[in-house]
């Protein structure tokens, strides 16, 4: 049955019967038979061998002829990793670490615009061994992503826009935060999507250990260091800064 | 002294108020004008040189296509008709200037997915806009910088054939902005015709099937779920000979005929044999096929133009498959 389902698929192009696997993203089911909707190489992903599910069949998006490579490296834990949620598309949905751009601090809120949606499994891969790789490794979903300013225009009316409001800043003493001590214009912040929001705006959440400021400039204009979760400081003028900093590693 | 008399009399004072205009009155033009003279009636422009079909009834052009060719879009595509053999003779043995037909041409981009813009209400779905625009040097006519009914018509009927084949509930909260521009646009008629009664703009039948099978190709270089890469074909009923009965063709170049009765597009998705546009011009019921041709002259061109759009399907396939291991060969 596997010799029959092409390497590369392009959409329209029929996979396989619905009765013998499950379609996942990339795919869609037309009276009983799988059908791509994406051009792009076509991946079996094995069941579990004791369950009862069927192989899923999807489409990959990323343009990488091995897929199982960015997994490969840490052997033990990628077969012990919980599935990441299938992803039907490019654009922030709730749960997905997105990194953003500030651009604007408010009493109760903080406007930014993303630029980059990560993808799950390497984020839950770094969160487990972090020494293997950074979000930054994983450059064909960057490139892919729809949010990637790269594949856009550079204004931020182009961008996904999001909020993060002042109690989904940080986990404790959320009624102490003074959203000037925490973010400023043109800081990038690590954060969650909560929620897809309303017509305008994602909501972001940094209430977590690693999420929060990753890269900020000082006053002068230096690039500055983390020295704890709620200071960073200018390495040349010795002036430190408060933020809500992401843990680093 | 003679010229300040001439200045001073009656009648050049009735010239000057003349050309204040009146605007009660209907005024003529302000400049002279001329009768339209078409180039058929000029001695120099034979009928012999008219632009023929050497292609068989079923024949299509060839079709160049390619994706991905604007880095700044998330999509993109290039398709070009192969100009027809009319146009190679010509050009081989030029009798005049002007070429007697014109070949397709026509970019498209696919913008998004993108935020929507602030004045939109929330959609749970995506949300497509199609623009079609000739660039100004495109027809033999020229055109404005500003949309007019024609291209706004054409916008209109290519986002009906594809809102059906994108699967929009995959992209909530998202725009797709799929712009066409028409660079070479098809003929209307033989440039040395006049336009006669049952004329009409035939030219942008072929110019919506480009444009279908321009923007299936880049959205699928985008990576926009659809259900399958919807094609366009174009059938028409030609009569070619002053009261012939009416033949089927495949992939009209209407500069190549001498006149044609009606024409069909389709917008067509050959995995699930389902048509996404329809669009049919002309009258079909005088039409007569053969005799042992069983169909009435609107399933003829209905068929006919499924069957067009099969063949540009074919090309379609192609472009995505090569685009896409051009993609992968990159990466590897």
């Amino acid at each position: 049955m596997a010799a029959t389902i092409p390497s590369l698929a392009i959409p329209g192009q029929r996979l396989g019967p619905a009765s013998a696997y499950s379609a996942g993203p990339g795919t869609h089911i037309q009276q009983s038979m799988i059908y791509a909707s994406i051009a792009g190489p076509v991946v079996v992903d094995p069941a579990q061998p004791k369950t009862q599910l069927k192989s899923t069949i999807r489409v990959s998006r990323v343009p990488t002829s091995k897929p199982q490579t960015q997994t490969d490296s840490p052997a033990g834990a990628a077969s012990t990793l919980p599935k990441p949620k299938p992803r039907y598309n490019t654009l922030p949905a709730v749960d997905s670490i997105v990194l953003a751009r500030v651009t604007r601090v408010q009493k109760r809120q903080v406007a930014v615009s993303i630029l980059v949606v990560l993808d799950e499994s390497t984020t839950a891969q770094s969160i487990i061994s972090p020494s293997s790789s950074s979000d930054n490794d994983n450059i064909a979903s960057i490139l892919t992503t729809a949010a990637n300013p790269e594949n856009h225009s550079n204004t931020d009316e182009l961008r996904f826009q999001a909020l993060i409001r002042k109690e989904d800043v940080r986990a404790v003493e959320k009624d102490r935060v003074v959203l000037d001590e925490m973010f400023r214009v043109g800081d990038i912040v690590r954060g969650s999507v909560i929620s897809l929001g309303d017509q305008s705006f994602y909501y972001l959440t940094t209430a977590r250990n690693d999420l929060g400021v990753v890269m900020a400039r000082s006053e002068a204009g230096n690039m500055m260091f983390p020295v704890s979760w709620k200071e960073m400081r200018d390495p040349v003028t010795e002036v430190g800064e408060q933020r809500k900093v992401a843990r680093p590693f | 002294m003679s010229i300040l008399n001439v200045f001073n009399s009656p009648t050049t004072f009735a010239l000057a108020t003349c050309v204040m205009a009146d605007r009660r009155r209907i005024n003529g033009p302000p400049g002279g004008t001329r009768p339209a003279i078409y180039a058929t009636s000029l001695p120099s422009i034979k009928d012999a040189d008219r632009a023929r079909r050497q292609r068989q009834p079923s024949e299509l052009r060839k079709i160049f296509l390619k994706t991905g060719l604007i880095p700044s879009a998330s999509g993109s595509s290039y398709l070009e008709f192969e100009p027809s053999a009319s146009l190679a003779a010509a050009r081989a043995n030029p009798k005049s200037l002007i070429p007697p037909s014109s070949a397709l041409k026509l970019a498209c981009t696919v913008h998004g997915p993108k935020p929507l813009p602030r004045s939109v209400a929330f959609s749970p779905n995506i949300v497509l806009t199609t623009h079609v625009k000739y660039a100004p040097f495109a027809a033999r006519k020229r055109k404005g910088h500003i949309r007019d009914a024609s291209e706004r018509d054409l916008g209109v009927h290519l986002e009906t054939a594809l809102r059906g084949a994108i699967i929009a509930e995959r992209w909530p909260k998202s725009g797709l902005d799929i712009t066409i521009t028409i660079i070479e646009a098809e003929d209307d008629r033989w440039w040395g015709d006049a336009p006669d009664s049952h004329d009409a703009s035939w030219g942008m039948m072929n110019v919506l099937a480009g444009c279908i099978n321009a923007a299936s190709a880049a959205i699928a270089d985008a990576h926009i779920d659809c259900l399958d890469l919807v094609s366009g074909g174009v059938a028409a009923l030609v009569t070619d000979n002053d009261g012939g009965a009416p033949q089927l063709m495949l992939d009209t170049d209407p500069a190549e005929h001498r006149s044609i009765v009606s024409a069909c597009v389709v917008g067509y998705m050959p995995a699930r044999d389902e048509i996404t546009a329809l669009w049919l011009k002309g009258g079909t019921s005088k039409a007569a096929l053969d005799e042992q041709d069983g169909r009435s002259g609107h399933e003829a061109l209905v068929d006919g133009a499924v069957d067009a759009a099969r063949g540009a399907h074919m090309v379609l396939g192609e472009a995505v498959k090569e685009s896409m291991e051009r993609a992968l060969g990159q990466t590897t």
